[in-house]
């Protein structure tokens, strides 16, 4: 078994293929190559929708409710239980949805695309696609890039309904110390539009590194089926890594210096 | 899976035990693997999610020194240990099912079958241990650093460490800190069965154990949130005691 920590030089030089590759599937992406196989890419849309969303809402659906009980709790031991709003508005929108969504995207999507270009790799196939003439790169990993920005932002905003509803059944149901229109009143009032925006920016980084970094591993996979395996599971960890990095500057930078919470001054 | 459970804890405890020196191997492995990538993604979740946000909200009312506080529901309660029991599952989970799945598809399970050795006890019931212990043991190393996190965010808003660990000691009790460990070993248990399984049932080639490695992070995904939602829910409904803010 290897492992994916090498001395400093071996991750430099993985690092710079690794941007290397992912500029090129975005070139073709922007330089609208890709639309010569937009029907490939229509036939990953349908795969997405049809395989991840599902589990995607379902995940953030559960962190949903973790979040309505862990802000019920907390509120009513500061002694305003009315307030379990703010705290399932922010830990909702801002930060748990986009990091759930980014969990499952590279579980679900990353690991499901190193898997099928891997075998696909293993198996020659991409060389035979070479032969034919048909440029592998758009044909495989731009494709599954514009797929993933034509569908995901809608995955997200519905999941992000997923969470909310969660939420709403935790607090209000469940717990049931706050009345609905009292809940709903002070929920709506701590987000607006910009920060559904920022949510939305936040998720479809994260969805476009994973996809991208799903392509890489599964494109460069070598060394048989034992090799697929390692691929898939050395991409989770760069994902993971990844994720929670692209959470962490984008909270700095749209939340860091402006709170944007309708408080006083 | 229920099985694969049933057996596993069966010939864990059953003599001979045979799995020593594949358990330290393991242990390491794990360790050896995880330390890196956890250590980037509790400090970032620190500082981003409950760092960050609780510290603007907490600006607003000028108690920032009431993070310290907070920290102890947010991080030992929550994100410590379910950002462990993701990147392990992420980074070791899914390194035992490319290797179980690998031993699988070249037909070597069966050949130890053959031989007379277990796989369920020699390969099984060691990852299962060792799991577990490196979870538990590194859900403290995740509060760590996740507090780390919380004391970087307290520092860029300009405000001094004292009032951060005063509120964070009053408030701290020992019923979090074993709820968040225990927790955090039953995440490891569920991470260590679920990718066994489905590393040792995988079948169909290369494009086999890439599924295999798929569907045993998203099951494991989903059990774990679904474990922490209950573990949660039961263990602030029956120790009303820890919510009380001091």
């Amino acid at each position: 078994m290897e492992t994916s920590i090498g001395g400093p030089r071996q991750w430099l030089e993985a690092t710079g293929a690794m941007l290397r590759f992912c500029f090129r599937v975005m070139g073709e992406v922007y330089g609208l190559k890709v639309f010569r196989y937009f029907g490939e890419a229509l036939r990953q849309a349908g795969i997405l929708i049809l395989s991840s969303t599902l589990v995607i809402w379902s995940l953030i659906f559960i962190i949903g409710l973790q979040c309505g009980i862990e802000g019920a709790y907390f509120n009513r031991s500061v002694g305003s239980p009315a307030y379990a709003g703010v705290f399932a508005a922010w830990c909702d929108l801002r930060e748990l949805v986009p990091y759930s969504f980014g969990y499952m995207m590279a579980a679900k999507v990353g690991t499901g695309i190193v898997a099928e270009l891997g075998s696909m790799r293993i198996s020659d196939e991409i060389d035979a696609l070479e032969v034919m003439g048909v440029p592998s790169m758009t044909f495989l990993c731009s494709t599954k890039l514009l797929a993933a920005w034509m569908v995901l932002p809608f995955i997200y905003l519905s999941g992000v309904g997923a969470g909310f509803l969660a939420s709403y059944l935790a607090v209000v149901q469940q717990i049931g110390e706050v009345s609905s229109g009292g809940y709903q009143l002070i929920f709506w009032a701590f987000q607006n539009p910009p920060d559904l925006l920022y949510s939305v920016i936040k998720g479809m980084t994260m969805a476009t590194v994973i996809v991208l970094v799903g392509c890489y591993y599964g494109y460069n996979a070598s060394g048989g089926p034992v090799g697929v395996g390692t691929a898939t599971a050395k991409s989770m960890v760069v994902n993971i890594v990844l994720v929670h990095i692209i959470g962490m500057l984008g909270t700095q930078l749209f939340w860091g210096a402006n709170p944007r919470a309708p408080i006083g001054g | 899976m229920m099985i694969l459970t049933g057996k596993t804890l069966v010939s864990a405890l059953r003599p001979p035990y045979p799995y020593g020196g594949e358990f330290v191997s393991q242990f390491l492995f794990a360790l050896k693997l995880c330390w890196f990538p956890l250590l980037i993604s509790t400090v970032a979740f620190g500082y981003g999610a409950p760092g960050l946000q609780a510290a603007n909200f907490l600006v607003l009312f000028g108690a920032l020194d009431r993070l310290g506080g907070f920290f102890v529901l947010a991080s030992i309660r929550e994100f410590a240990p379910f950002v462990t029991a993701i990147v392990l599952a992420g980074v070791a989970g899914t390194a035992i099912t490319a290797d179980l799945g690998a031993r699988k598809i070249r037909e070597e399970l069966d050949a130890l079958q053959v031989l007379g050795v277990d796989p369920v006890k020699n390969l099984v019931v060691p990852r299962f241990l060792a799991l577990m212990l490196v979870t538990g043991l590194f859900d403290v190393y995740a509060l760590l650093f996740g507090i780390f996190g919380g004391i970087v965010a307290t520092l860029v808003n300009g405000a001094p460490l004292g009032p951060f660990w005063a509120t964070f000691f009053t408030n701290a009790s020992t019923v979090d800190l074993w709820g968040s460990v225990v927790k955090c070993t039953l995440f490891g248990a569920i991470i260590a069965i679920v990718c066994c399984y489905k590393g040792m049932t995988a079948s169909g080639g290369a494009e086999g154990v890439g599924r295999a490695v798929n569907q045993a992070v998203v099951v494991a995904f989903l059990g774990i949130f679904a474990f922490n939602y209950v573990f949660t829910q039961t263990l602030l409904a029956t120790h009303p005691e820890i919510q009380v803010i001091r």
